[in-house]
């Protein structure tokens, strides 16, 4: 059942995309982007489950922590100090991010089934996983006004680049993906410190203010 | 039962209309009439078991010797049009008199037999230079119809743009009938499967015939057309001139090759004509232009259909194929007849109150009680519901749609998607229909044209009796007409085995219409008996509380529709001019929505301003002085010259 | 198994007498939870008769539809529940393409109903008319959408054998898609209240304002048995009732749709009424939700 549980938590992860696009409240955002961090963190955990060493389980942990806990909770402070709670009037609709998001899950699998995958992964959904969490980050970054939602795609375009990385998680190094995500966290951090200014120079986080600066 | 003589009649007596319309208005309808009962007579027999009738001549046209063929989907397309240009006919007796139109109703009576005579030969026609000849015949007494009463310029500007975009369809079908004589060498028309070098013209026969049918993106003559042309006209453009657009490409499909692409494409504009249709018709506020939208969804309907057959065939589904072509089949018949009962309802009502927008409506249902009445009927079938015949006809499709999608083949993941799409087109044409009818007919009148309204006379308002009754017998008798769905099935030639056996099925569902009617009529009645034989009184709509309320506080049009056309405002791209109220009397305040023909004016209106542009700069060469022209013809010379010369050294 | 024209006079009765129970129990529960002791679980029963008897006041704008609307919108429901299958006892007679009957008889319904809202000329019954249309746009597609992942789940078209076995592998997502689409033409919480009586907030409550009296009666009794036939829909494409014996299939038809029940009293508890303009994000939902369903049936299963 070991294949089954993890494309179960696949599926999670992706279910969890699109109701980060449907979601028009920052804390629901959060929350979701949270939530996807720990199914994530779980994999590596499901996926070497038989030859479990300290290594994978660090990273587990490490993901767990950094997506789950810490990420997210920067993201509440820094819209605690920003004083905003929901995003209004997004540059793309929810229902239509919501239906360009599903479309893009479907492709994605239909994609995948395409692609010429290594046999012991063509039954696995960690590919469509990976690309429809990649899509749907780009659909946050576009679609979304609000810094602190774009930060929120932004980790779930990461989290895409993660999945792919479970692919070739026994090549890829540990530093790697501990640079990674300490990179995530220290980018977080500073958007954080960013939204913060962002605030106080324009009294609002819509980006698209920011085309007075082109000058 | 030989249909020729029938059908020599029939030419004659619309021959005879035509020339004698101009004089004699009585003659006239006596011609249409008879010329309509032998059509009729003609194409039943042949859809009743008679065999294909074949005929040639030993006259000579444009080289060719005539040569006529009646066959089972020509005849069905027949049945329809003699139905409805008869019932036409009579409508517009009242509609259309010279003594409401002393200049045009002559000129009216003599087009409409030229019109009608000419789509009958569009559909016997065997050969493509005569199939031709008689489709531009059909295709400028359209036009001279349409611009009947030419007074107003919205009338002139959808004639000529009627007349432009029916040219650039037969632009088309020159090409492809001339591809096709150039490659088999000859024009005459017939089954071509065996040939598979014809395949790719099938693509030219989609466009041309999609031009006249309607499908989105080409649709974009339809709507101005169907709704400034006289109502009478309406419902023969809208009943059956588009269904010749259908003809050419059930016949078309049938008798060459179909390429695959050709079936996706059909399917996939198919379904995409029914919803955005449909999305269009919602929005409008026009009565004609809503029934004209939803023409374009109807159509989608049939042509999706007829794709999802052509595929099933391809893919040897059978089963699911034979019933998706015999609901497109019957869907041809359905909507001609409730498309043209609606466009007589609102014919009546402009007549009545010499408006179309239906915002200024309402209330009419007390003044014309039987026009009210069709209009709901008519209403109930064209939204696809049970028991009328608009049901049958899309349960048919559905039903294949889902047998292609539950077989799991190459045509499954589209035709569950094609099967969504109908659904949301089916809830959409509810919306569309609840609000005509209730806008038009129900609550109280909105404005002063609304006060003098009257009911129909007898000439309206038996067509439309006719057609409401023929409504309910397709919807409560499907079986009954089965066997004339299958004929025409059986003639069309595809990769599809001929629809032999109703499907056990139908005799069910056409049980449970039964049931159903049975059931709502005991209901009704009784319900009413409870009512009237209670206490029971009538007082005002519950107001909330407000002191004095308007007619004109009614939803509307746009108020009903907004929701839905806020959901496709990218594609509707309505127009608005707003001015809220302000202070604490305000003293005016509107709201303006407009929607437009975004095909018309957001795509190809910018895309003929560049060419306008282009020739107006070439334009400025044209100036009239006469050292320059010489200069032109000089620089031509040396042009060619050094053409001539580069082209030598080589 | 019993002969289907025997058995019709049972399933009627099964219908029209049970369903009315069900707003019963919703309101029970909604006002356990509220820790009140709430109305009589019969109190619909007694609203129905006193409404029979009562007089009837019509609208001076109204037309004869005004009274038929009800009537047939009341056939139009009892039929789409006659076409239902309940449970491998009550099968009833089946025809390839009976769930397409059903779900345009319950259009037929809606038709009638929005045409009754909209003879009083009210503008507040022209709104809700309105977004009942409106909104079951996108309800009719996600049921759709279900409909055909349960085709293609068991590869037949005819209700009483797509039903009887599970739904495979996307059961869960077919049932939370049903629930919301159940929700949502049963107008309840988070889509509707039926508690409130302010005419901007409501869809079906605002569209019979006008109604009285026996007209009204057949409107609220085609209301539940509407909640009736969408729970007994719920509970037979995702529990394999099919495969029990015959009494046994009936027991646990009846424990589903008095839990689906219970369900929809807990979620008119916990959750409040959405912004209309949220509605169409939620529908939209469950209509991916049951599309998600429908290519887990395509992706699993016989091929």
């Amino acid at each position: 059942m070991n294949e089954g549980t993890l494309n179960l938590l696949v599926g999670l992860a992706m279910g969890l995309n699109l109701l980060a696009l449907g979601s028009s409240r920052l804390p629901a955002l959060i929350r979701t982007v949270a939530a996807q961090g720990v199914v994530l963190g779980v994999m590596p955990l499901l996926i070497e489950h038989e030859t479990l060493d300290w290594r994978v389980a660090a990273v587990a942990v490490a993901t767990i922590a950094g997506k789950g806990v810490v990420i997210p909770w920067l993201l509440r402070r820094a819209m605690r100090a920003a004083n905003i709670e929901r995003e209004i009037e997004p540059f793309v609709g929810y229902v239509p991010s919501l239906l360009l998001g599903a479309g893009g899950t479907i492709a994605a699998v239909g994609l995948a089934r395409a692609l010429p995958l290594l046999p012991a992964h063509s039954g696995s959904l960690l590919v469509p996983g990976a690309m429809a969490s990649v899509l749907t980050g780009f659909l946050l970054l576009i679609g979304r006004v609000k810094a602190i939602s774009q930060v929120c795609g932004y980790l779930i375009l990461e989290n895409g680049i993660y999945l792919f990385g479970l692919l070739l998680i026994h090549s890829t190094p540990l530093l790697v993906e501990s640079g990674i995500l300490l990179d995530v966290t220290v980018g977080v951090f500073v958007i954080g410190i960013i939204v913060d200014r962002i605030q106080r120079a324009f009294d609002s986080l819509d980006t698209r203010k920011l085309t007075t600066l082109r000058e | 039962m030989n249909p020729g003589p029938f059908l020599l009649l029939a030419l004659l007596a619309l021959a005879a209309g035509g020339v004698g319309g101009l004089r004699f208005p009585r003659a006239w309808l006596g011609f249409s009439l008879i010329g309509a009962l032998a059509g009729l007579a003609a194409a039943l027999g042949v859809l009743l078991g008679a065999p294909d009738w074949e005929w040639r001549g030993v006259w000579r046209l444009g080289g060719d010797a005539i040569h006529l063929r009646l066959d089972g989907v020509s005849a069905l397309f027949l049945v329809l049009l003699s139905v409805v240009s008869g019932l036409g006919a009579l409508y517009a007796r009242e509609y259309w008199s010279d003594a409401g139109n002393p200049s045009s109703a002559p000129r009216g009576r003599a087009w409409w037999s030229v019109l009608t005579l000419s789509m009958g030969l569009v559909l016997l026609a065997a050969n493509g230079l005569h199939f031709l000849i008689a489709w531009e015949l059909f295709a400028v007494s359209a036009f001279f119809l349409i611009t009947l009463d030419a007074r107003g310029r919205a009338t002139r500007a959808a004639g000529w743009l009627y007349l432009a975009a029916s040219h650039a369809g037969t632009l088309v079908l020159f090409a492809f009938f001339g591809l096709l004589a150039a490659r088999t060498g000859s024009w005459d028309l017939g089954p071509m499967q065996d040939q598979p070098a014809l395949a790719s013209l099938l693509w030219l026969a989609l466009v041309g015939f999609g031009v006249k049918a309607g499908v989105f993106p080409l649709h974009i003559w339809l709507p101005s057309a169907h709704a400034n042309a006289p109502s009478h006209v309406s419902a023969l453009m809208s009943g059956v001139a588009i269904k010749m657009g259908i003809y050419g490409l059930v016949r078309f499909s049938g008798w060459l090759p179909a390429p695959r692409g050709a079936a996706w494409a059909l399917m996939g504009f198919g379904a995409a004509s029914a919803v955005l249709g449909i999305a269009f018709a919602l929005a409008q506020s026009d009565l004609k232009r809503l029934l004209a939208y939803c023409s374009v969804e109807n159509v989608g309907l049939i042509a999706a259909g007829l794709g999802g057959a052509l595929l099933a065939g391809a893919g040897n589904e059978a089963a699911g194929g034979n019933l998706l072509l015999a609901g497109a089949l019957l869907h041809v018949w359905n909507h001609g007849a409730f498309k043209a009962l609606l466009f007589f309802g609102a014919g009546a009502v402009l007549h009545a109150t010499g408006t179309r927008e239906m915002n200024r409506l309402g209330g009419l249902w007390r003044a014309m009680p039987w026009t009210a009445s069709l209009f709901a009927l008519g209403s109930l079938a064209v939204a696809g519901l049970p028991p009328l015949n608009g049901f049958v006809s899309e349960w048919l499709i559905y039903l294949g749609l889902f047998d292609a999608a539950a077989s799991r083949g190459e045509a499954a993941g589209p035709a569950g998607l094609t099967a969504i799409l109908i659904a949301t087109a089916g809830a959409l044409a509810l919306a569309t229909f609840i609000k005509a009818s209730a806008l038009v007919f129900l609550g109280a009148g909105r404005t002063p044209a609304t006060r003098h309204a009257h009911e129909c006379g007898a000439l309206m308002r038996g067509p439309m009796l006719f057609l409401g009754t023929t409504c309910v017998f397709l919807g409560l008798g499907p079986l009954a007409v089965w066997p004339a769905i299958a004929r025409a099935a059986a003639s069309w030639g595809g990769a599809l085995s001929p629809v032999g056996e109703p499907p056990d099925a139908l005799a069910m569902l056409g049980r449970a219409q039964r049931v159903l009617a049975v059931g709502a009529v005991v209901a009704g009645g009784a319900l009413w008996h409870r009512v009237h034989s209670g206490r029971h009184r009538r007082d005002v709509t519950w107001d909330c509380g407000y002191a004095a309320p308007t007619a004109r506080m009614q939803y509307v049009s746009g108020s009903f529709a907004g929701i839905v056309s806020g959901w496709f405002t990218r594609i509707l791209r309505p127009a608005r001019t707003l001015r809220r109220p302000r202070g604490l009397f305000p003293a005016k305040a509107f709201h303006l929505e407009r929607v437009p023909e975004t095909v018309l004016e957001r795509v190809l209106g910018p895309v003929a301003a560049v060419f306008v542009r282009a020739s107006n700069a070439v334009r400025r060469l044209q100036h009239g002085r006469l050292s320059f022209y010489i200069l032109y013809v000089a620089a031509g010379l040396v042009a060619v010259g050094t053409f001539v010369w580069v082209g030598s050294l080589r | 198994m019993m002969n289907p024209v025997s058995e019709m006079p049972l399933r009627l009765a099964v219908w029209l007498l049970l369903a009315p129970l069900l707003p019963g129990i919703v309101n029970k529960v909604k006002a356990w939870v509220a820790g009140r002791r709430g109305p009589p679980v019969l109190q619909l029963y007694f609203d129905l008769a006193k409404l029979w008897r009562k007089g009837v006041v019509v609208s001076t704008l109204a037309s004869p539809g005004f009274l038929l609307g009800p009537a047939v919108a009341w056939v139009a429901v009892v039929g789409a529940a006659l076409l239902m299958p309940l449970g491998p006892s009550l099968a009833g007679a089946g025809f390839r393409g009976d769930f397409l009957v059903l779900i345009y008889l319950l259009a037929l319904a809606r038709f009638c109903t929005a045409w009754a809202a909209m003879e009083t000329g009210s503008a507040f019954e022209g709104m809700g008319a309105a977004r009942e249309v409106s909104y079951a746009v996108l309800a009719e597609a996600a049921i759709i959408a279900a409909v055909l992942s349960l085709g293609v789940q068991t590869g037949s078209l005819s209700l009483s054998t797509m039903l009887a076995p599970a739904a495979g592998a996307g059961a869960a997502l077919l049932a939370a898609g049903l629930f919301v689409v159940l929700l949502a033409e049963n107008c309840r919480v988070p889509f509707d209240d039926p508690n409130t009586h302010l005419e901007l907030t409501m869809i079906h409550e605002v569209m019979v304002l006008d109604h009285s009296g026996p007209p009204l009666a057949a409107i609220l009794h085609g209301a539940s048995v509407k909640l009736l036939l969408f729970s007994v829909l719920l509970v037979q494409a995702v529990l394999p009732i099919g495969q029990f014996a015959p009494w046994a299939g009936a027991g646990v038809l009846a424990a589903g749709v008095l839990g689906v029940t219970v369900g929809v009293g807990f979620v008119e508890s916990l959750l409040a009424r959405l912004a209309f303009r949220r509605v169409p994000l939620l529908l939209t939902t469950a209509f991916l939700l049951c599309l998600f369903a429908l290519l887990v049936a395509w992706k699993g299963g016989p091929s």
